[in-house]
């Protein structure tokens, strides 16, 4: 063994303490959301105890925030997310015709390098319009994001899943929520309609923003908010493994459910918390790439 | 700046630059300053007056740790600047993380005016921690030429991607006249984050994240001038061949006499064979009227080639900016 530099320890150190507060923030943020679960649920609770003693006719309870997180988090949501793969069909296309490698592709150092790209270009935006979901804030992040997404393919993924929410929240959601941000809503879609023909559309409905804002609506706790849409991305990527032939359904439910999956979003979550959308971009360039000449696929099953 | 007196820069590593165009029709400097460690050297007696050139350089090649470049350049109406780099910007390493190396190049492109940067790359050494950010607006019927490239370092001493940390960002706005209708608006922003802080063990270190792509850049495009290379850009990207598509012709159609090729043609069947002799990946993307194009390559000089053979081919980069504009990429 030889003996690390003074330059060396002094790097590990610093590297000791940003990952000993990335950890104290990251249990921060976790305890914060279940007191705000506590809360929601200590009230619905009681309104239930004073339905259970009074003789009154029983009051509606207000939607509970977990049955929304489980509608979110369903693969039944219509967001039309099994046709994306993000970049996956286009990568082991790349290294069967063009890297001609014969080392076997794993899904294992896809995944993880796939969430760490969508995470940093794409939870600042999320996480932003979860804090700020008014109109001014959803319209210009969506403009803002609309600009960071350099490829084509990229971009159709996001508005086609963004649109899809969209019209999920207008014809079904909102009905739950007469009074939430009816105002904010309607003057976005109202945008994303008229500018739909624009060569720079005023607005483009992307997919982070409108999650964000739609998780804060329903009551979500921004780190429900942010694991719930990382958890989407996972599910269809695996989803798009299995439909590409790299592995069966039980391998499917194991790296859903290994810790492997749920620390990588924990960390994805606590590295891009605070990161500020101009900050937000493309940590794994390759992926660019991937992405961008996913239309040079000669025979293609996924539209990402 | 309506100022007669050029603003002098006295904060070190400061630059300032004002191209204008000049009345015999050919675009000169109005201001032109600098601070150690900062250089700028215009050619007194330029061999060409298509635009005017700049090198961008710095007091023993490159960048350290801690230093702090700072660019503000201006074109005035019509005015025409190139700027160029003397070899790689080397970067040094910092002793500490939190020692950046800076810099920032803010832009403002006037009316009819156009700017071409097309330097050098970047090359990080090992433990180095550099922030690039190039802000770039644009007025109406401004026209640039942007790249923007970074390499894994020395290779030669064993260092691939082993830099700290490396972010660059690239902006262009379009800037309104100051009217309700047109206001100032971000058209595209390119931002690369890499570094060597895993935030999760599972992660690949980010050498391996690189595919073994040994240079990635990018090229931003827009403007009048720039029409026809993003055009070009576009459609030499659709047609690429197809990844997995089968010849199914019959041998006797295959062998049949070749048919007569235009120089084009012949120039495309060539850069396609570089392209997969040296596995070159690139896409081109139209974004909000900028033509983004992307690529990496394995080796760095395959990747100079490359985007030098794809400027010269289209020939507009020589022709509006003169030749000493491509003087970096071949």
């Amino acid at each position: 063994m030889s003996t690390t530099s003074p330059q060396e320890s002094v790097i590990d150190d610093v590297q000791i303490i940003e990952d000993e507060i990335a950890d104290l923030e990251r249990r921060l943020n976790e305890a914060k959301a279940k007191r705000n679960h506590h809360h929601t649920r200590s009230r619905q609770q009681q309104q239930q105890q004073q339905q259970l003693t009074s003789s009154d006719p029983p009051q509606p309870i207000p939607p509970s925030p977990t049955h929304f997180l489980l509608l979110l988090s369903d693969s039944a949501l219509p967001l039309g997310s099994f046709a994306f793969s993000s970049g996956l069909e286009s990568y082991l296309a790349h290294h069967k015709h063009f890297f001609l490698s014969s080392s076997s592709l794993s899904f294992n150092s896809f995944l993880p390098l796939s969430i760490s790209s969508y995470a940093s270009t794409t939870l600042p935006f999320l996480l932003t319009a979860y804090r700020d979901p008014s109109f001014h804030s959803l319209s210009s992040l969506d403009d803002i994001q609309d600009a960071s997404i350099i490829c084509t393919v990229g971009r159709r993924a996001s508005t086609a899943q963004g649109r899809a929410l969209l019209g999920i929240w207008e014809r079904s959601f909102q009905h739950e929520f007469p009074t939430t941000s009816a105002e904010d809503i309607k003057a976005f879609s109202k945008l994303v309609k008229k500018s739909s023909a624009e060569e720079i559309p005023a607005a483009s409905a992307h997919l982070a923003p409108l999650f964000g804002a739609i998780c804060r609506w329903v009551g979500l706790s921004a780190q429900e908010t942010a694991y719930v849409f990382l958890l989407g991305h996972v599910k269809a990527l695996v989803s798009a493994a299995v439909r590409a032939g790299m592995f069966g359904p039980y391998q499917a439910q194991k790296t859903l459910s290994s810790g492997m999956v749920q620390g990588l979003i924990d960390a994805m979550i606590a590295r891009d918390w605070e990161t500020p959308v101009e900050m937000a971009g493309q940590n794994v360039p390759v992926m660019d790439l991937w992405f961008g000449r996913h239309e040079m696929l000669y025979s293609r099953i996924f539209n990402s | 700046m309506n100022s007669p007196f050029p603003k002098s820069s006295s904060s070190p590593g400061e630059g300032r630059i004002v191209a204008k165009l000049l009345p015999e029709g050919i675009s000169g400097l109005e201001v032109f300053s600098y601070q150690y460690p900062l250089k700028l050297i215009s050619p007194s007696r330029p061999s060409e007056t298509k635009s005017v050139l700049v090198f961008l350089l710095s007091y023993g090649g490159g960048l350290v740790a801690g230093d702090n470049v700072k660019l503000e350049v201006d074109l005035l109406a019509n005015a025409k600047l190139t700027i160029v780099t003397q070899g790689h910007t080397k970067v040094f390493n910092s002793v500490t993380p939190d020692i950046v190396t800076r810099q920032t190049m803010h832009v403002n492109i006037a009316s009819g005016a156009a700017f071409c940067l097309l330097p050098d790359p970047v090359q990080p050494f090992a433990g180095s921690v550099y922030e690039q950010t190039q802000i770039f607006k644009l007025h109406q019927d401004a026209s640039i030429c942007l790249l923007d490239w970074v390499t894994q370092g020395r290779t030669a001493r064993g260092e691939n991607w082993s830099f700290v940390r490396w972010t660059g960002r690239n902006e262009l706005w379009s800037i309104g006249d100051g009217s309700q209708t047109t206001r100032d608006r971000l058209l595209v922003r390119d931002a690369v984050i890499l570094g060597s802080n895993k935030a999760h063990p599972q992660l690949p270190a980010l050498q391996e994240s690189m595919h073994g792509m040994g240079v990635i850049g990018t090229m931003l495009l827009r403007g009048p001038l720039m029409k026809t290379l993003g055009e070009f850009f576009l459609s030499e990207f659709a047609a690429l061949p197809r990844l997995g598509a089968r010849d199914f012709r019959s041998d006797a159609a295959k062998n049949a006499a070749p048919v007569e090729r235009s120089r084009r043609e012949r120039w495309r069947i060539e850069r396609l064979g570089m392209e997969k002799d040296k596995t070159i990946l690139w896409s081109a993307a139209n974004v909000r009227g900028c033509v983004v194009v992307k690529f990496g390559s394995p080796s760095v000089e395959a990747g100079r080639l490359w985007i030098g053979s794809m400027l010269q081919e289209e020939g507009s980069i020589a022709e509006s900016f003169g030749d000493h504009a491509l003087m970096c990429v071949r």
